[in-house]
């Protein structure tokens, strides 16, 4: 299946939040405000002017901060050894695939006006889910990649749970770990070819057929 | 015909098989060996057949490693999980787990379908608790949409009541197995009787013994029958003797003590290193459990205890479950409480957002209801039309990330959910504690003999459909 074509990617009529919602979802409560300010404080802030600070996300009332790879280790081992930042846990790790290509801004079917595309490079977003028990606080350290040749340093030294974690996102994304001591594919077969959850990788399926009527496979539905 | 000719073949090449036999003699195929290029055989070695020691052995022998595949089709390791033991004697100088035998890629399914539907798969996930998967993902899908607020009380408490007799059952067919494969087949039978009772009441509301799809987005999809909150209360008095009958039958037995005391020993900084939650982290002493440091369902208002050990070993995750089972029936008794007490709606009133289908038991199990058939059939063209909508296309969710983590009987289980704004998933990432409990297994098992393996394995409790997704 093309990139264009696969159904799943396509930015059709996009749900906004109900009114008054928005702001509200945007603030942090208190205790991940003070977590925002301790990593502001110690790795600076792109918003307000250090080209390798962190960029801050607020949505849903959760934190995210968004990272280089260069100084992924040091902010992950920062969150670890930081007495007011204290995360013990590295809950999760997982990655997200956001395609490159030609991508619908905006379009308005009723109305006639023109369709607006915009252009994309395709990247894979890395999340580190990090829990402090000692505070109780829990925030999301995120690192975007090419989609070409994704490479990020290995967190095994700081968590060992990375291990797992680590090689699952090799897996079914193709990012490669450096000096992760055991790359291997976890959950596919070892010689499976491509990684499953990148988004221009089909789900597959056949047709399927009853009294004369036939139902496309998932991935071709047009709902 | 060319069979026929084939069957004239052998008489002519002249020699019976006779023969032919006689001609590759051993000795004589060594003489044709010599004689062209092939390479040289080996010597022969020599055994000297003694008795003896082990430790008397050579000093060749005791460097040796040998490597054991345990599983994944052995009975005792606890679904399709294998593990590759490095040996030395019977010790384990490394274990390598190896997984992917069940993997099915829920994650990549639920991408290409509606919001709804999802829930239909991730309760496939972990099949021995699969309400807390549904629940994990519904609470996700409405903290995007945010109506988390919205989602009626009613539905709440049923919610609460669900997932906490489902944290019975697992906890009990946690008890059948690792007691079965440690040779205790009364355990076994006791803890599927204990579990059957639960399953009958599950069957009961939902229809299903397991794969319920019962907990949906918005609510739960009906309201319970007028009988349960009898039919549970028989229940839930019942367990508490059933789990004395346990404590009496296991807890001072001293072959189960003997096999459980000190294997699979994890302290609480090896623990938080490895991800380990839920019952294996409260054994080793750190009260961290999610239904009191993230609460969901209003699950704060109930009055209960988190549990906690102290050796960190297989023996106090024993002790620990049963004692967790115990407080899951006094949230139970409140809760059926607050049931009876509480009337209204058992899903969300945004009509956008709704399930919109009735459903009802009927005498061939559970069903779309009658009246609301023959409503969108007969009388309500627009109804029909909604209907229609909302089960083929769904609802648009905007577009965000959340993590939304549940406390399962297993320990933290998250869902780290995407969407672009769409009426379809984008990304669903689950963080299972069993597939982070693996991963721990290298360090839990080193040094133990392999008879303990199959303890200590059996103390984490991971259920392979939650490991390979």
């Amino acid at each position: 299946m093309s990139r264009d074509t696969n159904p799943n990617v396509t930015l059709g009529e996009t749900a906004a939040m109900r009114e008054g919602d928005l702001e509200l979802e945007r603030t942090l409560p208190d205790h991940l405000v003070a977590v925002r300010d301790r990593l502001v404080e110690a790795f600076g802030n792109v918003a307000e002017g250090d080209a390798d600070g962190l960029e801050v996300l607020a949505d849903r009332r959760e934190l995210t901060v968004v990272t280089g790879p260069e100084r992924l280790i040091e902010l992950l081992a920062f969150c670890r050894d930081d007495p007011a930042l204290q995360c013990e846990l590295l809950s999760d790790l997982s990655g997200v695939h956001w395609l490159g290509g030609t991508h619908e801004a905006s379009a308005q079917a009723t109305t006639g006006w023109p369709t607006y595309t915009e252009q994309r490079t395709g990247r894979i977003e890395v999340n580190y889910l990090l829990t402090s028990i000692s505070h109780g606080h829990r925030f999301r350290v995120r690192v975007n990649l090419d989609d070409e040749a994704p490479r990020l340093p290995t967190a095994t030294g700081v968590y060992s749970v990375a291990d797992f974690l680590e090689r699952e996102v090799y897996d079914f994304f193709g990012v490669v770990f450096a000096d992760h001591p055991n790359l291997q594919r976890i959950l596919m077969p070892e010689d499976w070819e491509g990684h499953p959850h990148r988004k221009d990788y089909p789900l597959g399926g056949v047709e399927v057929e009853y009294k004369g009527a036939t139902i496309p496979p998932p991935d071709e539905r047009d709902y | 015909m060319s069979s026929d000719q084939h069957s004239d073949q052998p008489p002519e090449s002249g020699a019976p098989w006779g023969e032919e036999e006689s001609v590759t003699e051993p000795t004589s195929a060594v003489a044709t060996h010599e004689g062209g290029d092939a390479p040289a055989r080996r010597a022969e070695p020599e055994y000297t057949l003694v008795g003896g020691d082990w430790e008397e052995l050579p000093d060749a022998v005791e460097d040796d490693l040998m490597v054991l595949n345990m599983g994944p089709q052995h009975p005792s390791t606890h679904g399709v999980l294998r593990m590759r033991l490095t040996l030395d004697g019977e010790t384990v100088v490394d274990n390598e787990p190896i997984i992917g035998y069940l993997h099915t890629g829920i994650e990549k399914n639920v991408e290409f379908r509606p919001w709804v539907p999802g829930v239909t798969f991730v309760t496939r996930m972990d099949y021995l608790s699969p309400l807390f998967n549904e629940l994990g993902y519904c609470l996700a899908v409405e903290k995007l949409l945010g109506v988390t607020d919205e989602v009626p009380e009613r539905a709440q408490i049923i919610r609460v009541i669900m997932t906490e007799l489902n944290r019975i059952s697992s906890h009990m067919v946690w008890l059948a197995t690792g007691g079965m494969e440690l040779g205790s087949t009364t355990a076994m039978i006791f803890g599927f009787r204990e579990r059957e009772t639960v399953l009958d009441l599950f069957e009961q509301v939902t229809g299903l013994r397991m794969n319920h799809a019962y907990i949906r987005p918005g609510g739960v999809s009906q309201d319970v029958p007028e009988d349960f909150v009898e039919r549970a209360n028989t229940v839930v008095t019942e367990i508490p003797n059933r789990l004395q009958e346990f404590e009496d039958l296991l807890t001072e037995n001293p072959i189960w003590i003997e096999r459980l005391k000190g294997v699979g020993v994890l302290t609480a900084e090896q623990c938080l290193d490895l991800g380990v939650t839920g019952p294996p982290l409260r054994s080793a002493g750190i009260p961290y459990d999610v239904r009191v440091t993230d609460p969901y369902c209003g699950i704060e208002t109930y009055d209960f205890d988190v549990i906690t050990g102290e050796d960190g070993d297989a023996y106090a995750r024993y002790l620990l479950r049963i004692e967790e089972a115990r407080q899951s029936v006094r949230i139970i008794e409140q809760a059926l409480e607050r049931l009876q007490r509480t009337e209204g709606p058992v899903m969300l009133q945004d009509q956008k957002i709704a399930w919109p289908a009735q459903l009802a038991l009927g005498p061939d199990g559970i069903g779309n209801a009658q009246e609301y058939i023959s409503k969108i059939m007969g009388q309500s063209m627009e109804s029909l039309i909604h209907h229609f909508k909302l089960v083929t296309e769904g609802f648009t969710v905007p577009a965000g990330q959340v993590y939304v983590p549940v406390e399962s009987p297993r320990g933290e289980l998250g869902y780290h959910v995407t969407s672009n704004g769409t009426n379809k998933p984008y990304r669903v990432k689950v963080r299972d504690p069993s597939f982070i409990h693996v991963g721990a297994l290298p360090t839990a098992t080193r040094g133990l003999l392999i008879a303990d393996v199959i303890v200590a394995v059996a103390s984490f409790d991971p259920v392979m459909g939650g490991v390979d997704r």
